[in-house]
């Protein structure tokens, strides 16, 4: 109960702060919505059905590239973690280009894709993609030999090991990073969206701006806010598979 | 098992390793290690910390190569580890079935699997996970994986070491009756002289490194020794001194 109960609270006093500080006039006008404002752009927005289009362009989005992303990463994590030359040869580049803003891409993305979704796609891949590479193989990496050992014994041939030893025993390593993932690929998608296409909750932040609706950007991101939540809550629920729940209890 | 014995006199060993040398980088291991391990003898190997007994397993079981010398074993073989053999995102009993051979008909499966789970007393913890089960129930689950193997071999590195004293007690017994249930050839590896007097055929004192056999004791028959057993008090006194504990 708690567990609602008090960040329910919290966010009542931060909107009591909130409505009271618009009210009193803390803030030059334009600067700031007040709650009511944002009420009702939130109402205007939905029943226009933009909002909804908003985020099911975005979600559409991150699905892809995260997608795209985990599953060109696993692989190559599985193969950087597992050899070492590959990772001698590698690793120090997946470093390099996860260090890289994938914001800085959006310029290639842009001549490369054009305008649309897929630009945006490839920045959430290049966003995931380096991410979950380097915590594939870090996580591969650490897997106990104890655990091959015992394979050999058993007689399991390398493509067994893969499937029965490997992936199995990264699984919780691997639920963590895509939770990070997830997050980030959300908070990308935004960026991009401000960019490179003209629909998304990306879009309509700078599109409010730009109109000076500082009422819709602030419906934009309570609603960014709430989705990426939302996102994290599911991907948390991953942790909770008994198969994958070891690496969490101990 | 004195069949056995004089068959090995014969050359009919098992397991054995002739003049065999092991070294990492710059770390000669073991030199010149001589060994051989007739049909269902339960030779067990104590000696200094480090000196290399698991490195000895390893080259038993086959997955290090010697240096110098000749491994031959006739058979598969298990290994049983201290702690963190099982495979944690498994349950006792798919810990158990993955031990079964590979080709097992899946009725045969469960019915082997029951009498393991039986056998071992996991019954009820047959859909727990290995974290979720106490030190000693592990070691029962990584028992139960490499007996129903049904390899020729066995090999255990200090088993029960990580075990309070009542549960490794508990599981010696366990694994005495056990193999006596179902007879395998046994290289038990552990630093601890009572448990090793208590149960071996054979008792091989290693060398520090780079290890070699020190000395081997014959022990009387019987595998459920007491230190009042005839000539328990007597091993346990030599391997000491062997060790230079005395």
């Amino acid at each position: 109960m708690k567990r609602f109960l008090y960040p329910a609270v919290t966010g009542l006093v931060i909107l009591g702060i909130w409505w009271i500080a618009s009210a009193a006039g803390a803030f030059p006008i334009g600067t700031v919505p007040s709650p009511p404002e944002v009420a009702t752009a939130y109402g205007e927005e939905i029943a226009s059905g933009r909002l909804i289009a908003d985020v099911i362009a975005s979600l559409y989005r991150v699905a892809w590239g995260f997608t795209a992303g985990v599953l060109a990463a696993v692989p190559l994590g599985l193969v950087v973690g597992r050899s070492l030359a590959t990772r001698q040869a590698l690793l120090p580049w997946i470093n390099f280009f996860r260090s890289l803003s994938p914001i800085a891409w959006i310029p290639f993305a842009i001549v490369w894709f054009g305008v649309g979704d897929p630009p945006a796609i490839f920045i959430l891949f290049v966003a995931v993609f380096f991410q979950i590479t380097l915590a594939t193989s870090a996580a591969v990496a650490t897997v106990p030999k104890i655990y091959y050992r015992v394979a050999e014994d058993m007689g399991l041939s390398d493509s067994d090991q893969l499937f029965k030893i490997t992936l199995p025993a990264i699984m919780p390593q691997l639920v963590t990073a895509l939770r990070v993932a997830i997050g980030v690929a959300w908070m990308v998608v935004v960026a991009a969206e401000m960019i490179a296409v003209r629909s998304g909750l990306g879009f309509l932040i700078v599109d409010a701006r730009n109109g000076l609706r500082m009422d819709l950007v602030v419906c934009g991101m309570i609603t960014i806010g709430t989705i990426g939540i939302g996102l994290d809550v599911l991907f948390a629920r991953l942790t909770k598979i008994p198969s994958v729940r070891w690496g969490f209890d101990r | 098992m004195s069949e056995d014995r004089e068959a090995l006199e014969e050359g009919e060993a098992v397991l054995s390793l002739e003049g065999v040398g092991f070294d990492y980088p710059k770390l000669p291991v073991i030199d010149g290690l001589d060994l051989k391990v007739a049909k269902h003898e339960l030779v067990v190997c104590v000696g200094p910390s480090g000196c290399g007994k698991s490195t000895l397993l390893s080259l038993l079981g086959g997955h290090l190569a010697p240096t110098r010398g000749t491994v031959r074993r006739k058979g598969h073989s298990r290994t049983i580890y201290q702690d963190g053999g099982l495979f944690p995102w498994l349950t006792a009993r798919e810990n158990i079935a993955g031990g079964l051979p590979r080709d097992t008909a899946p009725e045969t499966r469960n019915k082997k699997i029951a009498e393991w789970l039986e056998i071992t007393r996991l019954g009820e913890f047959a859909n727990s996970y290995p974290h979720q089960l106490s030190g000693g129930m592990r070691q029962r689950v990584e028992l139960a994986r490499a007996l129903a193997a049904e390899t020729d071999i066995l090999l255990l590195d200090e088993p029960f070491s990580a075990l309070d004293y009542q549960s490794r007690t508990r599981m010696r017994r366990e694994l005495v009756a056990t193999l006596a249930e179902r007879p395998r050839t046994v290289v038990f590896v552990t630093h601890d002289i009572e448990e090793a007097v208590q149960i071996a055929d054979r008792v091989l004192v290693l060398a520090s490194r780079p290890t070699h056999v020190r000395r081997i004791l014959e022990l009387p028959p019987g595998r459920s020794r007491t230190p009042a057993s005839p000539g328990a008090a007597e091993a346990e006194q030599a391997i000491m001194d062997e060790l230079g504990l005395s």
